[in-house]
Parts: structure tokens; sequence; C-alpha cells
């Protein structure tokens, strides 16, 4: 098993849900996180009229951290390729913070309600 | 590659933050979180408070890096008392960048 962990942008979220759905992982979850890429955070991201005061007195003149989606979903080995070029094309909008996805191993899983351990448990 | 999720005091977050970017480790995710350690919480006059809030920074380096993110945030969140946090590093296979879909940091 692997947990792919993206961060996306939170309006992706839906579109993303769907997607997961037609691959048939319906299983997420979901944090408000707020985050920073190379470019140090960039303006512009959410639709917020800055007071032209407000922007000058300001050093970057953007927001210091960008809102962002983290999505985390546990995926059998097979279908983590799969899973990934998913997010990729769903997020895909060629401008600068469309996030990033890492795949993280996971060593056992547990479903509380049946005691289900390992791959039946996420699937 | 390896995560390292260090959970700090909300208020020495912010200078690691900084002297983590001056060091050239710019992308991190912040998440607010609530937890407590082995102190269970903390008791103030009649008061316990069993859950603190503090803040998790996330990010991803590659292994050559681990030793020096850990001895920065380490030196930033530093104050010797009870509350300080703790970091965790664990494993990463893979990183994709969604923009233009590479592999890799």
């Amino acid at each position: 098993m692997k947990e792919i962990i993206a961060i996306i942008r939170p309006k992706k979220v839906g579109a993303t849900r769907d997607a997961f759905e037609q691959l048939g992982f319906p299983s997420m979850t979901a944090t408000a996180v707020t985050g920073r890429g190379l470019q140090r955070g960039i303006s512009g991201e959410v639709n917020v009229q800055y007071a032209p005061a407000a922007l000058a007195k300001s050093i970057s003149g953007g927001m210091k951290y960008v809102p962002k989606r983290l999505i985390s979903i546990i995926v059998p080995d097979a279908d983590v390729d799969v899973v990934v070029k998913t997010i990729i094309e769903v997020n895909q909008t060629a401008q600068i913070g469309d996030g990033k996805i890492f795949v993280c191993p996971i060593d056992d899983a547990l479903r509380v309600r049946t005691g289900e351990q390992s791959e039946s448990a996420i699937l | 590659m390896k995560m390292i999720r260090a959970i700090l005091r909300p208020e020495t977050a912010e200078s690691v933050a900084e002297s983590l970017a001056d060091a050239g480790f710019v992308s991190m995710t912040q998440i607010h979180v609530f937890g407590r350690g082995k102190q269970k919480g903390i008791t103030v006059g009649t008061i316990h408070y069993e859950e603190l809030p503090k803040t998790m920074i996330l990010m991803v380096v590659e292994d050559k890096n681990v030793d020096h993110v850990i001895a920065l945030i380490k030196d930033g969140a530093y104050t010797g008392n009870f509350g300080d946090g703790k970091v965790f590093v664990s494993p990463v296979e893979e990183a994709y960048t969604v923009r233009t879909g590479t592999k890799g940091l």
C-alpha cells in the first residue's frame, strides 16, 4: 500500500474527488493547509482586492502562505501510477501553484468497524 | 527523499520557516493542529488544558539535506521548556510537480 499525499488548489478538490470516484477510490482525507513553494508564496491566488496602501506597505506584494488543500488517499501498490496520473491531469492549469504529489509507503491499515487488516481494509 | 514533520510552538514556527527559507528550503506546508505530549497537556491554576495548539511544518527534502533541516528546526524552535515540539522523519518514494508532471522535487 502507498499513501498519496497531494497538495492542490482548494477549488480543484471537487473535480479531483469526482475523478477518484470514477477510478473507484471514493475514500480520501482532505485538510485545509497553508503553504508555499519555490516561488515563496504568490499573489493573485485568491480573488481579493488588496487596498493599494496595504500593498505598498507589504514587503513582497504578495502573500506569504497560500491556502491549499492537502488530500491523502491510500491505494494498493498497483494503482499508484494511475492515481498520480489522474491527479496531475485534473489539477494542471499551467499556472504556478498547481501543487505537489508525494508517494509514501504504508505498512498496515485497519478498518475500525470490522477489524479487517491491510489491503481489504482500504478497498 | 524524506518527509519532515515538525510539530512546533505556533510562535516559533514563523522564525523557523524564515531560517529554513534563508538556508534555501523555501517549500513547506503549515498545518494548525492540536495535541499533547508526555506532560498530558498543561495545568494553569485550576484549569487543565488537555490539548494545546501547535503548528505542524511539513516539508519534503532530499536525503542529504535531512540533518541540516533538522538542525535548523532545532535551533529555531528551542526554548528549553516542555512543549517545544517533536520532529518526525518518514520516507517518501516519489514526488511529482503537478504543473509540469515531472518527477522529483
